[in-house]
């Protein structure tokens, strides 16, 4: 063996070192304001991903004792960060909670599992004593660092008085932090420490990246031979005044990928395809949108602490006067910019009716007849069919054109026949030949219905509604409720910054709020070889 | 023997490489790209003059409203309907994509030559948006309304021996463009040119264009000129 043969050993030896080790370092966490909420609050939380991981959405979902997920949310990452709230439904049972947080594509390998406590508002915590704490192997213990001070922050604090404490940074340490600090002064509870460990498994499956936005994936079968179905088009729309749209050719098995990333809000969405043929009947299967729950977790039970007892009682009325007080602890910055379209997929209409502006009329073949220009909509021996007009060769198509309900393409036209005057807001129609992408449409006939709902269209293994949860919009802690003798200031989080940039000297000023008991400052941070530091000082409000 | 080790190491060494490549789901090459919208394009009538700038399909880049960069088309601009088609090679059509979509688009023509396109509001008599080529970027943009017109002339017999007495002819329209104050036309010669300056410049640029040895004849002597005036500093008035 020659001295070349040596070399390309050892080079190909260390390149599988430095991937291994790259991979043992998942600066993965997940964490949060407080550990112990009340039912109907806001949690916010950050996330820090893997730097190896190109996915740019890490989910936060909330689980149940039984694995059952309850609600969550999609985060956009920046530089392997993200930070977002979640609504905590007011209908939760008084408990542990599991907040997980993954990336779609390595889900199945690796998730980061945070321990909270739930109060319901209405039951307290009674029917859970004793309290089942989570068991699971421990995360990478976070590292306290003393290079991180928090300086000028006074042991106690009066209700109503400014707090005005320093961050100092070592040189040394600055350098080595990767992306933004963590700030956040808020309520603790010292009794309750929640457990935070990473769930892994050998999954060996890698879902697809998320780089641009969320992707919405599943598989199209023959619904009697059970075949993936080649080449068929599924339709995704997310029904709207201008709707969305989007088609996916399926791959030879039968495979189909939606890329989600306009929305900022949760929205609608009707996934659909058709059958090459009047008598095929094709299945489609959404691949599941959120983690599965793996192996149910496993706890053990525990006495509820006096002061846990205390705080969770206390919290209860904060939250009940919060709610009375309608004080809000977020203010939503405007979602990022995106161009909205204000001309539908099908283009700019030929011509825009709306039939409610003209006598009413009982059915739709009445409607075509007197009202839409170049559209014929027959109904003979019960087999309605309809034909547009293309206006530049002054003669029908010859194919049916696209015709859409809210949005939604339907084939089946039956279903339009019964529609009179007063169920229909508005018809827009395309008399020219049409092209999306390579799909062509000989006309466009677009009903948007009064009702808006798009009940017409049932559910079917060939067409499924499904409601998405979007990428959330930017949020910042609300500022505190204006000085009012008789209104009290029921902030639990006095300061939340997941974006702080590092820099050797910070300062922290909030003001303390009516609320007494313990408090504490804490800073944390990423530093670039995936350990995570913090630094913490406790104060009392009185 | 430490031949056999050696292509062992090889082997394991591909054979992970090779499981890590297949764990990522496979996708299909631009699945997320832009899905053009448009209408099919209808042919225009044979006459003399071309209607098209360029006499082929050209590659080239198009800058949507959406942010979206499509660079993998093969297009051409109709510079008869102020319009941008596209052959998509799917379904073997001709597509006129539409204006709404598009903010504008690049090309390098037959001769080599670099085109960018953008698409702007024209509040005049042609009101509506339409395709300019940017001749000159700076304070003041020089641009060319590159239109052909369908002009009446003396009755010819065209390809098929048919009689007729229409005709494709260019009619360029140049205009200084900057987006607060936005258009005014310019003639593509020293006259029209140096017309769209103060009074008190007009001599200086004059002598500027003699010095430079500058003389306007055609479209890239306007913009040889254009780019010599702006170098010293002189506005344009609109």
């Amino acid at each position: 063996m020659n001295m070349k043969n040596w070399i390309l050993i050892f080079f190909l030896l260390a390149i599988l070192c430095l991937d291994v080790n790259a991979q043992s370092k998942t600066g993965l966490g997940i964490y949060t304001d407080r550990d112990v909420y009340v039912s109907g609050e806001t949690l916010l939380a950050k996330i820090y991903t893997p730097e190896s991981n190109p996915s740019k959405i890490v989910y936060m979902d909330l689980v149940n004792q039984y694995g059952t997920r309850i609600s969550g949310v999609p985060l956009e990452t920046k530089n392997h960060q993200a930070s977002g709230y979640l609504q905590l439904p007011d209908s939760l049972s008084s408990g542990i909670y599991q907040l997980r947080g993954y990336q779609k594509n390595t889900a199945e390998k690796v998730k980061i599992v945070r321990e909270i406590w739930i109060s319901n508002r209405f039951d307290g915590f009674e029917k859970n004593n004793p309290m089942k704490k989570l068991i699971g192997s421990e995360s990478e213990p976070d590292s306290l660092t003393h290079q991180i001070k928090i300086d000028n922050l006074n042991p106690e604090y009066v209700a109503g008085t400014v707090i005005d404490a320093d961050i100092q940074i070592e040189e040394s340490i600055l350098d080595k932090i990767d992306g933004n600090l963590l700030v956040a002064v808020a309520q603790t509870e010292p009794s309750f420490a929640p457990a935070t460990f990473k769930v892994e498994s050998s999954g060996t499956m890698e879902g697809l990246n998320e780089v641009k936005g969320m992707i919405l994936s599943g598989t199209v079968t023959d619904k009697t031979s059970l075949q993936p179905i080649e080449n068929s088009i599924v339709y995704l729309t997310i029904p709207d005044s201008v709707p969305g749209f989007q088609y996916y050719k399926t791959r030879t098995d039968g495979r189909f990928y939606f890329l989600i990333n306009q929305y900022h809000v949760q929205v609608q969405a009707v996934i659909q395809c058709f059958g090459s043929t009047a008598t095929q009947r094709l299945k489609i299967k959404l691949d599941e949108l959120y983690a599965e729950p793996g192996t149910k977790p496993k706890y053990t039970k525990q006495a509820i602490p006096e002061a846990l007892k205390a705080n969770i009682t206390r919290n209860i009325d904060v939250v009940t006067l919060q709610k009375i007080f309608s004080q809000e602890k977020l203010k939503v910055i405007s979602a990022p910019a995106k161009k909205q379209e204000t001309v539908p997929y099908y283009g700019k209409p030929t011509q825009t009716v709306d039939p409610q502006l003209f006598i009413d009329l009982p059915d739709f073949a009445e409607i075509s007849r007197e009202l839409l220009p170049g559209v014929k909509f027959r109904n003979y021996n019960n087999e309605p069919s309809i034909r547009v007009m293309n206006s530049s060769m002054q003669n029908f198509f010859e194919d049916p054109p696209l015709v859409l309900i809210d949005g939604i393409p339907i084939q089946n036209m039956n279903i339009i026949k019964s529609m009179g005057s007063s169920e229909i807001d508005r018809v827009d129609i395309c008399q020219s030949e049409r092209y999306y992408g390579d799909l062509r449409f000989p006309g466009v006939v677009a009903i948007y219905t009064s009702k808006a709902d798009y009940s017409k269209i049932p559910e079917s293994d060939q067409l499924i509604h499904i409601k998405l949860e979007v990428v959330q919009p930017p949020v910042i802690l609300a500022d505190p409720p204006a000085s009012e003798p008789n209104i009290p200031d029921l902030r639990q989080v006095l300061y939340w910054n997941p974006s702080e940039i590092a820099q050797n000297k910070l300062s922290v000023k909030c003001i303390a709020s009516s609320i007494s008991g313990r408090y504490k400052l804490s800073v944390r941070a990423r530093l670039k070889n995936g350990t995570i530091i913090y630094s913490e000082k406790q104060f009392e409000v009185k | 023997m430490i031949n056999k080790i050696f292509y062992t190491i090889l082997f394991l060494l591909a054979f992970s490489l090779a499981a890590r490549l297949s764990a990522q789901e496979n996708m299909n090459r631009n699945w997320d790209s832009e899905k053009i919208k448009g209408t099919r394009q209808l042919p225009y009538p044979l006459y003399h003059g071309f209607p098209y700038l360029t006499k082929n399909w050209m590659p080239g880049e198009i800058e949507f409203n959406s942010g979206e960069i499509v660079d993998s088309l093969n297009f051409r601009y109709s510079s008869y309907k102020d319009e941008l088609v596209y052959f998509n090679q799917a379904i073997n059509t001709q597509i006129t994509i539409d204006k709404s979509d598009i903010k504008g688009f690049s090309f390098v023509d037959e001769n080599g030559s670099h085109h960018i396109f953008r698409k702007f509001f024209y509040n005049d008599f042609m009101k509506g948006y339409h395709y300019f080529e940017v001749l000159s970027e700076g304070e003041s943009d020089l641009l060319v309304y590159r239109k052909v017109n369908l002009n009446t002339v003396s009755p010819y017999k065209d390809e098929r021996g048919v009689l007729t007495n229409m005709e494709y002819v260019p009619e360029y329209r140049y205009y200084f463009y900057t987006p607060e104050k936005g258009f005014t036309g310019v003639k593509p010669n020293q006259m029209g040119l140096v017309s769209k300056f103060v009074k008190t410049d007009q001599k200086l640029i004059r002598k500027l264009l003699r010095k430079n040895k500058i003389s306007i004849t055609d479209e890239s002597g306007l913009v040889k000129a254009w780019k010599a005036i702006e170098k010293e500093g002189y506005k344009v008035v609109f």
